[in-house]
């Protein structure tokens, strides 16, 4: 249970670096990588980019698989599903926050229309 | 790409100071957010939003713009002021639109590994509460994106 709850912290702070964000979408466009190709490709360094490869692979984002002296990173699609599926599910929530606050502005602009039972504004 | 803030926006039948009110005073806030709110409306303010199963959010007031722009941050885990890497921004703009109003909210900057082990796991737990809705649009779009990466 916790177990899991580490797995989705850690997704979650995964995704929300717009770098890692960029790598993922690097490997993804690559199928596979080494943290040298991807410096290439980003404005920044080598050692940034493992840094963020790390932090990646503890989330379960990527694996590497060493050949050589390099590590060949991908990404694990099932992985990357579930932190944006975990991202939708806070968009829903707004959807319902949302909705609770349209509920509760017009219904309150109703009464002020049609001030019934209800007290004056501005008294 | 996985996105990095949510953005949602809804269209309402009442008029800009009606939205403004509900959006931001603590008896609204109380009801469409949490159990119940405390809120410090000016900038900088701290606040509080408390969840009768859950616990107490802290909360600071980032930005008071009557009645167009209203922002806070809001820490994570439970009990703890908010600051950069333990909490998100949450940012509500407010527009007339006709008779109505249109209410657009964005929440960004999710907190990254700064938080401390047991603090994050505390976390993790207090916010997986909850998360168990359902949104097709985002999940479409990574299927599309996991289908791509899979037929390399």
């Amino acid at each position: 249970m916790s177990r899991r709850a580490d797995e989705n912290d850690e997704l979650w702070a995964a995704v929300a670096d717009p770098t890692r964000r960029r790598l993922l979408d690097a490997l993804l466009t690559h199928g596979e990588a080494t943290a040298t190709m991807l410096a290439g490709e980003l404005p920044v360094t080598r050692q940034a980019v493992a840094k963020h490869l790390a932090v990646l692979d503890r989330a379960g984002l990527v694996e590497g698989r060493r050949q050589g002296r390099e590590v060949r990173y991908a990404v694990r699609p099932e992985r990357l599903d579930a932190a944006t599926r975990w991202m939708a599910d806070v968009a829903a929530q707004w959807d319902q926050r949302l909705a609770a606050i349209k509920r509760l502005a017009e219904s309150s602009a109703r009464e002020r229309r049609h001030p019934t039972k209800t007290r004056r504004k501005g008294d | 790409m996985v996105p990095e803030r949510i953005e949602r926006e809804i269209l309402i039948d009442a008029p800009l100071d009606v939205v403004w009110a509900v959006v931001t005073e603590p008896q609204h806030v109380g009801t469409w957010f949490s159990d119940s709110a405390k809120i410090d409306l000016r900038s900088g303010g701290e606040g509080t939003l408390t969840w009768r199963e859950h616990g107490t959010v802290r909360v600071r007031v980032e930005r008071v713009e009557p009645p167009h722009s209203f922002s806070f941050r809001w820490a994570r885990p439970m009990g703890v002021e908010p600051a950069e890497g333990n909490s998100t921004l949450v940012e509500f703009s407010l527009s007339a639109d006709g008779e109505g109003t249109r209410l657009r909210v964005v929440e960004s900057g999710f907190p990254d590994l700064e938080l401390a082990e047991a603090e994050r796991a505390r976390y993790a737990e207090e916010n997986e509460q909850g998360w168990n809705l359902e949104l097709g649009e985002l999940r479409e779009y990574v299927s599309k994106l996991v289908g791509a990466s899979t037929r390399r």
